[in-house]
């Protein structure tokens, strides 16, 4: 018995293939798109990763910034803050989504909390940012005077100078998070002629955030209570919701105004922008290696249909429609493309399983694969599906008399 | 179903502006109304050159390099869908091409069977029994191509009949057979298209199908 084709339709057809014209359309197709999804899956696993080790509460996407202070201004004095002008000119530049102000504290305050019999006080300085710049706030991120608790998100660096910094070396205990989140403080509030003492509570921890921040509400009701007349009227920081932090546009007009980022923010967003950038140009340079792929299918299937034209008309006049001429033309290119797919949803998950290892073992959030795979299948249904079409197109053209 | 098929002044281009000369001048077909009835049979004799192989492909909508109309039960064919033409090539109209357009890699039966598998009209043993009555079972599984011409008519005769039809329209069909072969052809065809009340039109440049009771027309 042969193994030919049960249909004597497939047995006609399948004459004058060209198994090397397929055979480097497969080979050119699964390159083209392997380079795509596995450049698309490690794109979105660093910039997953860059999200989860960012901030717990803050987006990537946000930029701390304070003007650069000279050494003349602190031999004179001059307070360095953000002018109208400026807070204007930065609302008009096209990256800039939004600008929020920091505000800050126009009155003393003190903070102190006992560890049993030992006490410890400090002078603390609070800010406030507008509460619609928080991703995610933590509970009880509000104030409520009638309460008279006030929130209080610190910098992870204050916490651990305090741990490795000061209570070793001072015999104090040591304290997590979860610890600190529990210790009740109380903060006293000084200015405009009045002290009063609140009971305050650390909601949360900014590795990137770096200050003590009070919500805007607590701040806007204590300064307009405890504010004194030398308030600052200008802000000294302000903060930046901007399309990409490390692009050069926002780097560079940061720098030409003499304005300093606070954190590493743009050393992390520098990277992601290179990395987007690598990642654009790996996908494009895969995407047309794709494309000239599906250039080959194409001119492939006009030689192979060129070729078996007489056939194809021939079947078409003994009653066989377009429809029914290119199944056994689309069944070859459903084959072809099912291999193809094959390999490359193997490739994609085989090669970013090894890099989302490493990802994994430093900590870090990785992205779903799925997504990707999905893009896979939908770009080789759509080259199935226009490679369908020519056939049906080309039929239809053969048909007419 | 097709009853009727109509020539109405019908005139291939390649003849047109010699309306008043020979053959169109002569001819019982170009430039007349002909009807041609479902149970008929007519023999379209001419000389070569006269367009009879034309006539086939226009009815049979192979070609439509052609003035004039031709109707199906009143339906002018330019106006039919690929899939209506799908349908009638399948159900009303039969043809065999005097170049009889075999595919020459397949086998006699594939040949055949790739027409019938079409509507399932015969089982293989049918066919195979019809390859017989005309004495070329034993070629069922060579390929088309290595076959001399007369069996290769052969074979695209069985393969025209592979299928229900009201019209089977057969371009010199017995051009190369001699006249004990002619007469199997012709009662074979004869019998499938009276079983089915079919016409049937056979032309020829002289050696005519043997068909009994038939109307000749003078292309």
């Amino acid at each position: 018995m042969s193994n030919k084709p049960k249909s004597p339709v497939g047995r006609l057809l399948r004459r004058n293939i060209s198994a090397a014209q397929l055979a480097a359309y497969a080979l050119a197709n699964f390159a083209g798109l392997a380079i795509v999804l596995c450049a698309m899956q490690f794109y979105r696993d660093v910039n997953s990763a860059f999200d989860s080790a960012s901030d717990s509460f803050i987006n990537r996407d946000f930029l701390v910034i304070s003007p650069e202070i000279s050494s003349l201004g602190t031999l004179t004095g001059g307070q360095a803050a953000f002018t109208p002008e400026a807070v204007a000119d930065l609302e008009s530049q096209p990256w800039a989504r939004r600008v929020g102000a920091f505000t800050n504290a126009g009155f003393r305050v003190s903070a102190s909390v006992d560890f049993g019999a030992r006490g410890m006080q400090t002078f603390l300085f609070f800010e406030s940012i507008p509460d619609e710049f928080f991703d995610v706030r933590p509970p009880g991120w509000s104030f409520d005077p009638k309460k008279g608790e006030i929130p209080i998100i610190v910098s992870k660096d204050y916490l651990a100078l305090y741990n490795f910094g000061f209570a070793s070396t001072r015999g104090l205990p040591q304290l997590s998070e979860n610890v600190i989140n529990k210790v009740p403080l109380r903060i006293t509030l000084a200015g405009n002629g009045r002290i009063e003492t609140f009971s305050g509570r650390i909601a949360g921890f900014s590795s990137r955030f770096n200050t003590i921040a009070v919500p805007q509400r607590f701040m806007d009701w204590a300064n307009s209570r405890f504010g004194e007349n030398d308030t600052p009227s200008y802000p000294s920081r302000l903060i930046l919701e901007v399309d990409n932090p490390g692009s050069p546009e926002v780097t560079g007009y940061l720098a030409s105004h003499g304005y300093e980022v606070a954190g590493d923010k743009t050393d992390s967003s520098r990277a992601s922008y290179f990395l987007s950038v690598v990642s654009g140009i790996i996908i494009a340079v895969g995407g047309v290696i794709t494309l000239l792929a599906f250039v080959i299918l194409l001119l492939s299937l006009s030689l192979l249909l060129q070729k078996n034209r007489r056939k194809l008309t021939d079947l078409m006049l003994l009653g066989y429609s377009p429809a029914q001429a290119a199944r056994g033309y689309l069944s070859i290119i459903m084959w072809i493309n099912a291999a193809v797919l094959a390999c490359v949803l193997a490739t994609v998950t085989l090669a970013s399983s090894w890099w989302e290892n490493r990802l994994e073992s430093a900590s870090v959030g990785v992205a779903p694969l799925w997504p990707t795979l999905l893009c896979g299948f939908i770009a080789l249904a759509a080259i199935t599906l226009l490679g369908y079409i020519r056939i049906r197109h080309t039929l239809r053209r053969y048909f007419r008399p | 179903m097709i009853e009727t098929i109509t020539l109405d002044n019908l005139l291939p281009e390649v003849f047109a502006g010699a309306e008043n000369q020979p053959p169109v001048s002569t001819s019982g077909v170009w430039m007349r109304q002909l009807e041609l009835r479902r149970g008929r049979r007519v023999l379209v004799a001419a000389e070569s050159g006269t367009g009879k192989s034309s006539m086939c492909s226009y009815i049979y909508g192979a070609r439509s390099d052609y003035r004039g109309r031709i109707l199906f039960d009143g339906t002018d064919i330019r106006t039919l869908t690929p899939a209506r033409w799908c349908e009638l090539r399948r159900r009303s109209l039969a043809w065999l091409p005097q170049e009889m357009r075999l595919f020459p890699e397949l086998s006699v039966i594939d040949n055949i069977l790739i027409k019938n598998r079409l509507t399932d009209r015969y089982s293989e043993p049918e066919l195979r029994a019809m390859l017989a009555r005309l004495e070329i079972d034993n070629k069922a599984s060579s390929l088309a191509g290595h076959l001399s011409v007369g069996q290769q008519q052969r074979v695209a005769l069985v393969r025209a009949l592979a299928q229900p039809f009201d019209f089977i329209i057969l371009d010199e069909p017995v051009s190369h057979l001699d006249a004990r072969n002619n007469a199997a052809c012709a009662a074979l065809v004869q019998e499938v298209a009276s079983a089915q009340g079919a016409a049937i039109i056979a032309t020829s440049v002289g050696n005519h199908l043997q068909l009994s009771n038939s109307m000749t027309i003078s292309l």
